[in-house]
């Protein structure tokens, strides 16, 4: 088991992803009619200091050029500047990374936490009541916009109910945030002590992050279902009845042999629930990463946009990755070296 | 010689107990093409189920609760909700059908050719597609219609582009598994012109998968385009389709007036689901490995 | 002492298609066979005529929508087909044993091969886990390997498929089965692995006495292999007997036709129709089920044929079993004993 020799075959493979994805995201932004300089300069700048702000944004050198400029800066870290805060993007996505992780990981892991388990016992009973159920809720669950779901919630728990806070942000806005330990509001405070802080972050989390888990988990459940049912079906199960194993040995020879795929499923999945989660992040005020690019986005904030896209995908290449390391530690048909 | 004679029933019976047959097999499917139906209805009738215009506006009666002159109540335009909701169904079918056709005219020549030729342009066109998955297709979406340009038909341009590698990739996988087959290669020896093979020999025979995906792909086409107006790109107000109206609705929701973002979602929810069950069920049928016999 | 005794099983597919018809199809129609200690037993016939089925329904393995619709299984004095599903768990892998086709797919590919002896061993006979490891490498060299030691903690992908079968046989043998039931054990093997597996069966078989049924489609194999054979076609078994009064004089024609394909034969100019289409299960004929292609079938093959017997072990059910002109039509040159001809040439 060579971890490193791993690692680095690996990360061989994907130096011309990692090179496409800066193309692509490069390609993203200048390929429609969008003119930032307009934007920027707004609707009473004179023809020279269009001229002037082109050359500030470097867009007046052929394009393969401003592509060469532009991947040299990626890999020094420079993200460019963000027209709408003024602040270099690279500084504004760190800050709101963490913010946006806390998030995804509560979400995501409950929604797994919860969908494998019901995907997996859906299976062991097909078309049988729970199965039915568990099959509608999923293909509910894919049917549910996940803005509107967080709408719902707002009002059910908010407005009707009053035992949510209102969907603005992490924390109260009476009460000061705890210092900096992990970004993590609710962990922070829980470091600190505070419980008023801690107690307000974990209102502010419930909501997104129950509306994250549910609609996590509709996938989920659908998924591991599907591969349960082909482990059930699979010789390695006809024949583990055939020597007489007990019920309990052959469910967890069916576990173990569906974690493998289970796992690089969710690990595909997150790039799409990162999507969502922006979403999530854009309905609740959440100030993490996917409001800040939905945003820019929306308000045409190319660079900032170009960040952002940028970031998310090697957060997904950095998933996959990851994925396929633990596969590749606890699966014994497939070599390291 | 020994046989019995099956008898031939009269067509209807037939018919009925062939859709008994296909409902018993997959409930899921009938449930859901009565549920599209019912959509489709709207969006085609839509006339006669609308009390009142859609895009006129009451400005005596705005942000009124639901009553029986305005079953969904009114919208902070004063518009009749019920009736936007009605008339939001074309722009369900309107987006997602030419999405699909785009996605589908698109995507299988790509799987066709990059299974049958194989080789560099397989490789190419395969590592392109894989590194699309990095990126959210929501975002991806988002910022392709936000940089082209915000009107209806970009909307379904870049769906159907963005959804093409998903045909392209079930009809390759076909395609690859048919190629060393005897009646692919008599028909390579009978001096067939390779865009023959492709779409008199192959294409019938790989095409069952891809099929069975466009309702799930519809249903997704539905989603996002709902999910884009919602966020202000693609169509807006006041525009009555659904998302649009969500997010006109989603400042009131915490100020108690439900009525405005939640009918539209759940009508969202409804064809979507719909949508996702017909799909469901057909690829229960199709794939007979899917299917659990009780 | 017979060990096993199923009497007229009758193993249907029942359920209801795309026209919402119910549809019947009868896989296995009044199979009746009986096996003693220490006699190996072939089954043979044509690609879905039953032989897997029969197993599967001792083992109480079917999988909707077969079900077993008729007739009784004895084995060791109980019947087979009242047990609970708990029950008939611990009867399979410990007194009745099964060995499948593709050994390298069956194992669990996630444990160690020696560990997954000990867990069948563990089981069903239980005790101390260091008797149970300790037999494990007993029967891992039993079924010749050569360092159990070391290779006990080999991952089932790392073996061949020879290898593969061999730690299957292991499984099967570590709780001292009487009944051992060999499905296909060497289809998809290369044919010189094919004979060394059979082999080592053979030994084992008559190291520990235990009754062993062979189902195969190769009839070579029962020839070298077997005592006994049963010829199955549609779901009925149409002749049975000791391999010698089968083979040498065969009484029913379609075992005839089918020794009479064997490639040997069609190589010594035998003139078997080789093309047949395989009998609708859901819509059999009234009468003997082989008459839509048998050569000599008459009117009176309308009526089913009763088992004919021929001599004290070999019955045959056709109506012309006994008559002189059906009794050996075609001669089969094959050495049943000593000679080790592989099976398939």
């Amino acid at each position: 088991m060579n971890l490193t020799s791993f690692l680095i075959r690996r990360a061989f493979m994907v130096i011309p992803l990692l090179v496409g994805v800066v193309f692509f995201t490069f390609m993203l932004v200048r390929v429609g009619g969008l003119d930032p300089v307009g934007l920027l300069a707004g609707p009473t700048a004179t023809a020279e200091e269009f001229t002037m702000i082109r050359a500030e944004l470097g867009l007046d050198q052929p394009l393969w050029k401003q592509f060469l400029i532009y991947a040299g800066n990626v890999i020094q870290g420079d993200l460019g500047e963000s027209w709408l805060s003024n602040r270099p993007v690279l500084d504004d996505i760190a800050a709101r990374a963490v913010i946006s992780l806390e998030l995804l990981f509560w979400g995501v892991g409950i929604g797994t936490f919860v969908g494998v388990p019901i995907g997996l016992r859906a299976a062991f009973n097909p078309n049988g009541r729970f199965d039915q159920s568990a099959r509608i809720l999923s293909l509910f669950g894919f049917s549910i916009p996940t803005y509107w779901l967080g709408l719902v919630m707002l009002f059910v728990f908010f407005y009707l109910l009053r035992w949510a806070p209102p969907g603005m942000g992490r924390i109260s806005l009476m009460i000061s945030s705890p210092d900096f330990v992990t970004g993590s509001y609710f962990i922070d405070s829980l470091v600190a002590g505070d419980w008023k802080a801690a107690h307000s972050s974990l209102s502010h989390l419930i909501l997104p992050v129950t509306c994250l888990a549910i609609v996590s988990a509709a996938p989920i459940i659908k998924q591991t279902r599907a591969i349960a049912l082909e482990v059930l079906s699979s010789d390695a199960v006809r024949y583990a009845r055939a020597c007489g194993l007990k019920p309990k040995t052959v469910r967890k020879i069916v576990f173990r042999n569906s974690a493998t795929p289970v796992l690089t499923f969710i690990g595909t999945e997150i790039t799409g629930l990162v999507g969502t989660m922006s979403l999530i992040e854009y309905v609740f005020a959440w100030g993490g990463l996917g409001q800040y690019g939905l945003n820019a986005i929306v308000r045409g904030d190319f660079t900032a946009v170009q960040g952002y896209v940028l970031v998310l995908a090697l957060f997904s290449v950095l998933v996959f990755l990851i994925v396929d390391i633990v596969v590749a530690m606890i699966e014994p048909r497939i070599e390291l070296n | 010689m020994h046989r019995t004679i099956i008898e031939k029933k009269p067509l209807l019976t037939r018919a009925l107990n062939r859709f008994r047959g296909i409902s018993r097999l997959s409930p899921t499917a009938t449930a859901g093409v009565i549920i599209i139906l019912f959509f489709a209805v709207l969006a085609i009738f839509s006339t006669a189920f609308m009390p009142h215009d859609p895009v006129s506006s009451y400005t005596d009666r705005i942000l009124k609760p639901p009553s029986a002159d305005h079953w969904f109540g009114t919208d902070g335009n004063g518009m009749d909700v019920f009736s936007r909701v009605i008339y939001g169904a074309k722009f369900g079918f309107g987006i997602a059908i030419p999405a699909v056709i785009l996605s589908v005219v698109i995507g299988i020549p790509i799987g066709l050719i990059a299974g049958f030729r194989g080789g560099m342009l397989d490789e190419v066109l395969m590592r392109f597609f894989d590194g699309l998955r990095v990126f959210p297709s929501i975002i991806l979406a988002l910022a392709v219609v936000a940089a082209t340009g915000q009107s209806l038909i970009n909307v379904i341009l870049v769906l159907g582009v963005l959804d093409s590698p998903v045909f392209a990739r079930v009809v390759r996988s076909e395609v690859l598994a048919l190629r060393n087959s005897i009646f692919v290669e008599s028909a390579i020896a009978a001096g067939n012109p390779t865009w023959r093979i492709l779409f008199v020999h192959l294409l019938p025979n790989s095409i069952q998968g891809a099929m069975a995906q466009t309702a799930v792909r519809a249903a997704w086409a539905v989603r996002i385009s709902a999910t884009l107006a919602f966020l202000g790109v693609g169509i807006q107000a006041p525009t009555p389709e659904w998302g649009a109206m969500i997010r006109q609705g989603a400042e009131f929701m915490i100020t108690g007036q439900w009525w405005v973002a939640i009918f539209p979602g759940v009508a969202l929810i409804f064809l979507v689901f719909g949508l996702n069950l017909f799909g469901d069920g057909i690829q229960d049928i199709l794939d007979p490995r899917r299917r659990v016999e009780k | 002492m017979t060990l096993l005794s199923v009497s007229n099983l009758k193993t249907h597919f029942i359920f209801r298609d795309i026209d919402n018809q119910f549809r019947e199809a009868k896989a296995l129609n009044k199979v009746s066979l009986s096996l003693d200690a220490g006699r190996i037993l072939g089954i043979v016939g044509e690609t879905g005529a039953g032989k897997s089925l029969t197993a599967q329904s001792i083992c109480g393995l079917l999988r909707p929508p077969a079900k077993i619709v008729g007739g009784t299984i004895q084995f060791d004095g109980q019947d087979l087909l009242s047990l609970s599903e708990d029950e008939l768990n611990k009867v399979r892998g410990a007194d009745i044993s099964m060995v499948v086709q593709n050994p390298r797919s069956s194992l669990d590919p996630l444990t160690r091969i020696g560990d997954q002896l000990v867990r069948i061993h563990q089981t069903h006979t239980g005790g101390p886990i260091k008797t149970s490891r300790r037999k494990a490498i007993e029967m891992m060299e039993a079924v010749g390997f050569s360092d159990p030691e070391q290779r006990k903690n080999a991952w089932p992908h790392e073996l061949s498929g020879g290898m593969a079968q061999r730690v299957l046989i292991a499984m099967a043998l570590m709780n001292e089965p009487k009944l051992l039931i060999a499905d296909e054990p060497t289809t998809g093997l290369d044919v010189t692995v094919q004979a060394q597996i059979l082999d080592l069966l053979k030994d084992l078989v008559s190291q520990f006495n235990m009754a062993t049924m062979i189902i195969t489609h190769d009839l070579g194999i029962v020839a070298h292999y077997c005592d006994e054979v049963a010829v199955m076609f549609a779901g009925e078994i149409i002749e049975q007997g000791s391999v010698q009064d089968v083979f040498l004089s065969s009484a029913h024609p379609y075992t005839q036709s089918l020794l009479a394909s064997t490639p040997e034969k069609l190589r010594l100019g035998s003139k078997a129709t080789v093309t047949r289409s395989p009998p609708d299960l859901f819509n059999l004929p009234q009468g003997c089920l082989s008459q839509d292609r048998c050569e000599i079938s008459t009117e009176l093959c309308k009526t089913t044929p009763p088992f004919q017997k021929i001599s004290r072990l070999h019955s045959a059910r056709c109506h012309f079993a006994n008559s002189k002109e059906t009794q050996s039509k075609v001669n089969m040159e094959v050495d049943i004993e000593g000679s080790r001809k592989t099976p398939n040439d």
